[in-house]
């Protein structure tokens, strides 16, 4: 199986609802790719999907190989994610939400504490590893997911609007993370501002209602359409 | 790393959880004021008298290790948001992404909640025990058979709760339809059974019952002008059909929670 994500007719339905139509698409190892679309594209169903949070109405989803509906163990273990908003146990601190996921895929004993440490060091929460996470704010729980996400060092990162709520300084700081984190690894990630995602990648895949409108690197999609924005507006159908 | 171990890290840091939230320390009160309120008006009202039975530590172990109630309350408590809440409170995002199984996420709760119900059990008994030693010095034999039934009651529970929280999209529904489905709904195919001449003795109300039915004292002669004296049928459910009768229920429970959130999506 060539490509880090390989995705092959991939539809889902909600009920009667078609939320994903069809798609195909391949991100090649290292490759930074971002899924752009409106509100209710089909985004946020195409990345639980990868994750295995959710089960395909038809086609297959692979990761590295694995495919994620058959091995989905196998497939998720390559695989550091955020997904939607995501939230803590308010009970742990950072140090013991992070020794817990760490243990769930087996790392242990001082590998695990010098990792948990080095990405606390990443996210700016250090000096937050042992509060617990219910005096946390929304822009400290996206540091926290980031952080679980990178902890086991995986090849591959699924991101979903991984900036989404935080305050301008929050999303370029995040974005700065982004930058240092994502090297040697493949990004997939989803979003609607186009200004991070001409940032963070080289290449987007345009989605609405369900549909691959484009899959195309940005310099190509700005030479065509004269500017991210306007392909962004034209393949999602509204007019300028 | 195997499944078993996963299992243990699961079970651990859930266990962590429970006794991280006020609700297990509620819990704890609230055991030990009733079962210390309980002996007190054994005691101070003289309740062997007023009944006109001998006072024998067999009908004082009926009545203080009656933890039926506390079998129920604790274990509903811990596990009516056990599957729940990952889907509600969004932390599911966080922890399905990873490389366990749902078996084995289900599992670790299943016995994280079972440790904090049996404590809160355990510590009910060895209130009841330090009593029966007190004043009678000495046990009644059943006793060991009434805390084995209890923690099987608390497991039949655990179990009909973690399949309601793993059929609702809310907690407090889930702990609530549990509640009532033990509280209300049994009881009363329980009672209505009863009346009719059938015996319930395949209903898990019936069955908890038998934590106050292994001392060798009948819970009719002990619980004398209670409805059951009317009853064509006794209300004497026998402590090891009793136990087999729950310990169905909470595996064929278990099975259903864990087969449900094998298949519930992350919406």
């Amino acid at each position: 199986m060539d490509g880090s994500i390989v995705i092959e007719g991939l539809s889902k339905y909600y009920n009667s609802f078609l939320a994903l139509d069809n798609l195909s698409l391949k991100v090649r190892r290292n490759e930074d790719v971002a899924l752009l679309g409106p509100n209710g594209a089909g985004k946020t169903t195409t990345l639980k999907l990868l994750c295995g949070l959710l089960r395909p109405s038809s086609g297959t989803a692979y990761i590295n190989g694995a495919n994620v509906a058959e091995e989905r163990e196998r497939a998720v273990s390559m695989v550091g994610a955020i997904l939607e908003t995501p939230e803590f146990y308010p009970f742990f601190t950072p140090d013991e939400t992070l020794n817990y996921l760490g243990r769930l895929r087996k790392m242990h004993g001082r590998e695990l504490r010098h990792r948990i440490k080095e990405v606390l060091k990443l996210v700016g929460l250090e000096r937050w590893a042992n509060v617990r996470v219910e005096k946390f704010s929304r822009g400290m729980k996206q540091r926290l997911a980031l952080a679980q996400a990178l902890l086991h060092d995986p090849p591959i990162l699924i991101l979903d609007e991984p900036s989404l709520g935080l305050d301008p300084r929050g999303m370029m700081e995040v974005r700065e993370i982004l930058k240092e984190a994502r090297k040697g690894k493949t990004v997939f990630f989803a979003s609607h501002l186009l200004t991070e995602v001409a940032q963070i990648c080289k290449k987007v895949a345009i989605i609405d209602h369900g549909k691959l409108r484009a899959y195309d690197n940005i310099a190509h999609l700005k030479k065509k359409y004269r500017s991210l924005e306007r392909a962004y507006l034209k393949l999602t159908e509204v007019t300028i | 790393m195997s499944e078993f171990e996963k299992l243990k890290t699961v079970t651990r840091y859930e266990l962590l959880k429970q006794f991280r939230r006020r609700r297990f320390y509620g819990a704890l009160a609230i055991t030990v004021i009733a079962v210390i309120l309980t002996i007190g008006l054994y005691k101070g009202l003289d309740l062997p008298r007023q009944m006109g039975a001998p006072d024998t530590p067999e009908l004082f172990a009926i009545f203080v290790t009656s933890m039926s109630t506390i079998a129920i309350l604790g274990a509903v408590f811990f596990a009516g948001d056990a599957i729940a809440s990952e889907f509600e409170r969004k932390t599911g995002y966080i922890l399905f992404p990873n490389p366990v199984r749902r078996i084995t996420l289900v599992a670790g709760k299943y016995i994280a909640c079972f440790i904090a119900t049996a404590a809160i059990l355990a510590l009910a008994y060895l209130i009841s025990t330090g009593a029966l030693l007190g004043f009678y010095r000495r046990l009644p034999g059943g006793i060991l058979g009434s805390f084995a039934i209890a923690l099987m009651l608390a497991c039949c529970v655990l179990s009909i709760a973690f399949t309601f929280s793993s059929l609702l999209k809310g907690s407090m529904g889930a702990t609530i339809a549990t509640l009532l489905t033990f509280m209300l709904i049994f009881p009363i195919i329980s009672t209505s059974l009863s009346y009719a001449g059938y015996a319930p003795w395949f209903m898990p109300d019936y069955a908890g019952d038998a934590v106050a039915n292994t001392y060798g004292v009948p819970l009719q002669q002990a619980f004398g002008g209670m409805p059951g004296q009317r009853l064509r049928f006794k209300w004497n459910p026998e402590p090891t059909l009793s136990f087999l009768v729950l310990l169905t229920y909470a595996v064929i429970l278990f099975q259903l929670s864990i087969w449900v959130t094998k298949r519930r999506e992350m919406i």
